[in-house]
């Protein structure tokens, strides 16, 4: 009774200063009683944090006389909160104890109600820390490639994005810091993803559907990309890495630092970045009579970038602005063009490799604000804004082909109630905008806008050992394109020669339409996690998720280079009449949502020295939207861009055909499972065992193109307060269950190996390490990857480097 | 006051969204076309044609589209197909029903016609023909460029005797009843090639002990009945297998080939002895041919020879077998660029022939689980006329797998749920 008081007075002052009386102090201790030092102390709905000394204590201060909620965190133990009653003359000799755990338990900060890795219904899994430092890479892809059921769609190393348990691109929402990456990557797997693993802080992976925190983009997961750019913490620190790697000569250079003056928080972070072509075991293209052993073409980059954010910290939470900048060039591998290569001449043989690349920029700015109300209905406010200006141009010999803008605003609002009947939650609103275009070339998709309005509401509650988690999340999606543009495509009922002579000749009709289609995809999902044991859990989640197709599913036609298709979107379907000049015409039949019924299964034993997660799910996708080939190829578009040069011949030379797809929609399941086995066995000894697997079919018979082949890990790694080290083995199992033109994809083994030496010098930690990737020099192939056949995995490759915390 | 404000406005946005939820609205409106007066429009291409696959356990054959890789058609015939052959513009497929003495004919749907100045190609569903041949064990089904012959073997037990019809595509589509007909007085497993209206056949002595024939006469035809205009005088005993090019016919025998060329309208035999690696009871069993290769191609057993018929030699070709190979499949490739061998180990062989030679371009892995081949089954072949791929059914694995014969790789698969018998590409070739 004596806080409710309290609390009237202070939601009249919810926005002014809090008193800071009181002060809790205590010891962080292990399950044997011994000190844990670096511990850190937390007071949930502050910004208050404060590391353990050598001893294990800590002092904090906490507002007056209310209940506070201490949050305890240490590397290697589970997490815990502790709710407390301060008294107006404060608390000392607070004992709290740790239970140890081989899993990650980093807060999750994906979702709006955090919560660690083993505590949530839905699979999730957090890379950070030593592991994000040693396993960053030029893409998001190859970053994550190692996280259980997550693979690459590997772009030659320069456009890899992460595929989650079989499903990628406009499925796997790409975020920065929450807010969406705002680049291309979704659209094509040679656009590269818009953020950077070199300066992050973690990365988050969740792992199924997520569209109740995130909509339509959310629906096979999603890839949060954790950085401090908007800073939260007084404290200073500064960290750097340098590295270099031989397989393509890449150098990395890379800091973060953050510090405080006054109230004011600070951030910055650079990154510099560059790569020539890789160096492979075997030939860069399937079957190709060139020597092994060399390079693969396109596949450099140069990259850098820089954030600088500030903060101002309150008593009660944190108003903060950052702006980011990104710039990169990178090759676009496999992007040969119609047989231009055979007529090369003595002078154009001095230049004989084609350089496409693509220059992307890119400029964020992010608001974040945190406020915690310590009366009132509401306990948290929440604001994440941005606004993101991207744009990508793709270069062949100079000249720009095809460039890709996206504009995009974004803001997202969450409302924390306080605990009600034990109901902890709030509601969300998501507004997103925007406006994409592509010109050029390649510019399979017309321009278009996109806005998107939502409302979410989310709860959990404890009973007991069961924890629920429920919510729903109802969605407006709008999207507007002026131009889509239905141009004449010839049929031909074969490939001979002589279909030249007739259907050419007159105008040609580029029909145009102006498309406004709406969306209102909802979601729903309910979990449960229930902590049946100490150190035991076991979750089931159920959701019913909602797309709206992507503007690229629905409006493209055109070639598009990245995929070696060409592309046409659900908008259109072939034509049912004989019409030697139209192969295609409009499609009249409604434009379903895609709509997923996903069951996923988990249980974990998170503590002692054996740590094991089982994860199964069963997927069952309705207007499943892919595309279809429709066994018709069209010209990739090329020889128009040069007509009035020497080409102007060839403008039928097969070469320059691209098979024509069709986006269309079926049913599909997708189901697999995951498992993960931590044994501790000896002190400074830790083997990690993980599989994953997935299978994803059409209902109708039919496998869904480049899914993710069985695939089992296993690593030993060894710690000791100087050194550490780790054998990684990873056997990628063939593929065959393909789609019908798709070809088979062989099993390959990679050995992966890294030894770190750690040492205090100059008031600094130091890690200086060495790290070898595809050891055994196997020339591997991705099944995932639309460059199967043109560029295998790296070779041998070692690297050094260097990284320092102080 | 502002937590009021807050919570009305989610209010409002989820009443304004929920109207309709789950829905979707399209709304378009056409606007004027854009005009582009120089057209270079992409040209779409049907390029791959059709597949039709046989079931080896049921009378149900399937036609496949190959550029969309899916499965247009399929249709019940009355027994469960022996073998599969092309009609000579690759139009039609006979499907052969030894045992029940019938060959009924597929349409594939995709041919071209004569417009004067241009071929016009036409692509249409396949449909099953009325056509049919009844005849005593059909067996061999030999088509020059625009003929078919049909020989039928007879019955031995029943007395009746073999019988060659000749048919070609426009008969076909015409359902044609009488057709020009080789009636024999004996039964045999013999062999005919058409050579404009005229026929060269096998011929056996009835007093014979053996099945097979032993020598080769010319046939010509008066009011649909062919009789026999010349005996050639060179035998050739347990004549087994035949095939022509341009100027010649060519028979396999167990002492070697017999080898007819043709002049005008006059017809001259030679034989040409076994090549010195031909040992034992070894002999060339099985001839291939083609317009554009001055070569035959010869099979005995494992050993693959180059048969020159001016020269009258033959020559072993080495293609590095596999070990334990046997042939299973074999043919020209369009315009006689390759010669191609299947083997039971699951290999094919691309040899490039260059008019005067073989050479090996290489082997290509089509199948890996061979050792599984369940027993009466094996793998086929059947070479794409528009292109240079071949298609390989696997009856372990139930699928066809297509190889692109220049890269020399296994470009697609093509799943099915049956067990695949046999297979011939149809369409409109090079």
């Amino acid at each position: 009774m004596h806080y409710r008081n309290k609390i009237a007075m202070l939601v009249a002052a919810t926005f002014s200063q809090q008193l800071w009386a009181q002060s809790v102090s205590g010891v962080v201790l292990d399950q044997k009683g011994q000190p844990i030092v670096g511990a850190e102390v937390s007071l949930a709905g502050s910004q208050v944090r404060v590391k353990t000394d050598a001893a294990g204590t800590f002092l904090l201060a906490t507002p007056a006389g209310q209940l506070a909620e201490l949050h305890v965190e240490a590397a290697q133990f589970a997490h815990r909160n502790l709710h407390l009653n301060v008294p107006e003359a404060g608390l000392n000799n607070v004992e709290l104890r740790l239970a140890p755990t081989l899993l990650e338990v980093i807060d999750v900060k994906a979702s709006p109600l955090h919560a660690s890795a083993t505590e949530s219904a839905l699979p999730v899994s957090v890379l950070s820390g030593e592991q994000l430092k040693m396993q960053q890479a030029s893409t998001l892809g190859d970053t994550l490639k190692n996280q259980v059921g997550v693979h690459s769609n590997f772009y030659g190393s320069v456009a890899s994005s992460p595929i989650i348990r079989g499903l990628d691109g406009p499925r796997v929402l790409i975020t920065q810091n929450g807010l969406d990456a705002g680049d291309a990557s979704r659209v094509g797997p040679d656009h590269s993803v818009a953020s950077e693993a070199g300066t992050a802080e973690q990365i988050e992976v969740l792992r199924g559907p997520a569209t109740l925190f995130y909509g339509s983009g959310a629906i096979g997961g999603v890839v949060n990309v954790v950085d401090e750019r908007v800073p939260t913490r007084r404290d200073s620190r500064v960290n750097w890495q340098l590295e270099r790697q031989s397989v393509n000569n890449e150098k990395l250079a890379a800091a973060a630092g953050q510090t405080s003056v006054g109230d004011v928080a600070l951030y910055a972070d650079g990154f510099w970045r560059e790569q020539g072509n890789y160096k492979i075991p075997g030939v860069a293209e399937t079957g190709s009579a060139e020597a092994a052993g060399g390079r693969v073409a396109n596949t450099d980059s140069t990259g850098k970038g820089g954030t600088f954010g500030a903060s101002y910290l309150l008593p009660n939470g944190f108003v903060g602005l950052s702006v980011g900048r990104l710039e990169r060039q990178y090759g676009i591998p496999g992007h040969s063009h119609g047989g231009h290569e055979h007529e090369e001449d003595e002078a154009e043989a001095n230049h004989a490799e084609e350089r496409v690349f693509a220059d992307l920029e890119q400029d964020r700015v992010q608001l974040h604000s945190q406020l915690n109300f310590s009366g009132g209905p509401l306990s948290q406010l929440n604001v994440k804004a941005g606004f993101t200006d991207y744009q990508h141009a793709e270069i062949e010999d100079g000249a720009i082909g095809t460039t890709f803008k996206n504009r995009s605003d974004e803001a997202r609002l969450e409302l924390l109630h306080r605990e009600w009947l034990d109901w902890r939650g709030g509601l969300s609103l998501h507004y997103k905008h925007s406006d994409f275009a592509a010109v050029g070339d390649e510019a399979f998709t017309p321009p278009s806008t996109q806005e998107m309005l939502a409302v979410g509401w989310m709860e959990e509650r404890h009973f007991g050992p069961l924890l629920l988690q429920t919510g729903a999340r109802l969605e407006r999606v709008t999207l507007k394109a002026d131009q889509v543009l239905l141009p004449e495509l010839a049929a031909h009922a074969h490939d001979g020669s002589e279909h030249d002579e007739h259907d050419h000749g007159g105008d040609q009709l580029i029909r145009t339409f102006a498309v406004d289609q709406n969306f209102k995809p909802y979601s729903l999902s309910a979990g449960l996690v229930w902590e049946y044991q100490d150190g035991y859990n076991a979750a089931l989640s159920l959701s019913r998720s909602g797309r709206a197709p992507s503007a690229a599913e629905l409006l493209s036609f055109g070639p598009h280079i990245g995929t070696n298709a060409y592309e046409i979107g659900a908008l259109f379907r072939l034509n049912s009449t004989q019409d030697p000049h139209q192969a295609f015409a409009l499609n009249k039949d409604p434009l379903d949502l895609e709509v997923s019924n996903n069951i996923d299964l988990t249980w974990r034993k998170y503590s002692g020295d054996v740590a094991l997660v089982l994860n199964a799910f069963y997927n069952q996708v309705d207007n499943y939207y892919y595309q279809q080939n429709t066994g018709l190829f069209a010209e990739d578009g090329h020889d128009h861009a040069h007509n009035e040069n020497e080409h102007a011949d060839e403008a039928h030379d097969h070469s320059g055909e691209l098979p024509v797809y069709l986006f269309r929609a079926a049913d599909v399941n997708l189901h697999g499972f995951e498992a993960q086995l931590i044994w501790q066995f000896a002190p400074q000894w830790r083997w990690t065992q993980q599989v994953d697997y997935v299978r994803a079919r059409l209902d109708g018979g039919g496998d869904l193109p480049r899914t993710p082949p069985l695939r089992l890990q296993s690593a030993l790694s060894w710690q000791s307060a100087a050194f550490s080290a780790e054998l990684r083995y990873s056997h990628y199992s063939k593929q065959d269950k393909v789609e019908t033109l798709e070809s088979a994809t062989g099993s390959y083994n990679l050995l992966d190996a890294n030894v770190s030496y750690y040492l205090d010098l100059f008031d600094q930690q130091l890690a200086v390490y060495l790290k070898g990737q595809n050891l055994t020099d196997e020339d591997a192939r991705v099944h995932t990857s639309f460059l199967k056949d043109k560029a295998p995995l790296p070779g041998r490759s070692i690297g050094l480097g260097i990284r320092g915390e102080f | 006051m502002y937590s009021v404000k807050m919570k009305l406005l989610p209010l409002a946005i989820a009443s304004a969204i929920l109207a309709g939820c789950g829905d979707a609205t399209t709304n378009i409106v056409e606007k004027e076309p854009i005009v582009i007066p120089d057209p270079h429009p992409p040209v779409a291409t049907v390029a791959k044609g059709r597949l039709l696959v046989s079931d080896k356990n049921s009378a149900v054959v399937s036609v496949y589209d190959l550029d969309r890789s899916e499965l247009l058609e399929q249709f019940q015939l009355i027994n469960t197909p022996d073998a599969v052959y092309p009609s000579p513009g690759q139009r039609y497929a006979f499907v052969v029903q030894r045992a029940t003495d019938r060959v009924q004919l597929v349409d594939g749907g995709q041919w071209q016609e004569d417009h004067g100045d241009h071929l016009h190609p036409y692509s249409e569903q396949p449909k099953l023909m009325s056509f049919q041949l009844n005849g005593s064990r059909p067996t061999h089904v030999q088509s020059n460029s625009s003929t078919t012959a049909v020989f039928m073997d007879g019955d031995a037990a029943s007395k009746t005797p073999a019988a060659v019809v000749t048919v070609n595509e426009a008969n076909i589509s015409a359902d044609k009843k009488d057709l020009p007909l080789l009636q024999y007085d004996t039964h045999m497993h013999g062999a005919a090639q058409p050579r404009g209206d005229q026929l060269i056949s096998t011929i056996r002595d009835a007093a014979s002990s053996d099945i097979l024939p032993d020598k080769v006469g010319l046939y010509s035809q008066t009011a649909g009945k062919f009789s026999l205009s010349q005996t050639f005088t060179p035998t050739c005993p347990r004549l087994h297998g035949s095939a022509q090019n341009k100027g010649f016919i060519g028979f396999g025998c167990a002492d070697g080939m017999l080898m007819i060329a043709q002049s005008g309208t006059t017809y001259s035999a030679t034989k040409i002895a076994n090549a010195a690696d031909i040992t034992g009871t070894n002999r060339i069993g099985t001839v291939e041919g083609h317009d554009d290769a001055a070569h035959f191609v010869g099979l005995a057993g494992a050993l693959v020879f180059a048969v020159d018929p001016k020269s009258n030699t033959m020559s072993k070709i080495d293609w590095q077998a596999p070990a334990n190979a046997a042939i299973v499949g074999y043919g020209f490739t369009a315009k006689a660029k390759h010669f191609v061998l299947l083997d039971n180990q699951g290999y094919l062989t691309v040899l490039n022939y260059s008019g005067s030679a073989f050479t090996l371009a290489g082997k290509v892995q089509v199948a890996s689980d061979v050792a599984a081949m369940p027993t009466g089954s094996s793998l086929q072949l059947s070479l794409a006329g528009s292109e240079y791929r071949a298609y390989v059914s696997n009856p372990v694995s139930k699928a066809v797998v297509a190889v692109d014969l220049a890269k020399l790789q296994v470009t697609s698969t093509l799943q099915l749920n049956y067990t695949p018998h046999k297979l011939s590409w149809l369409g409109i070739s090079l």
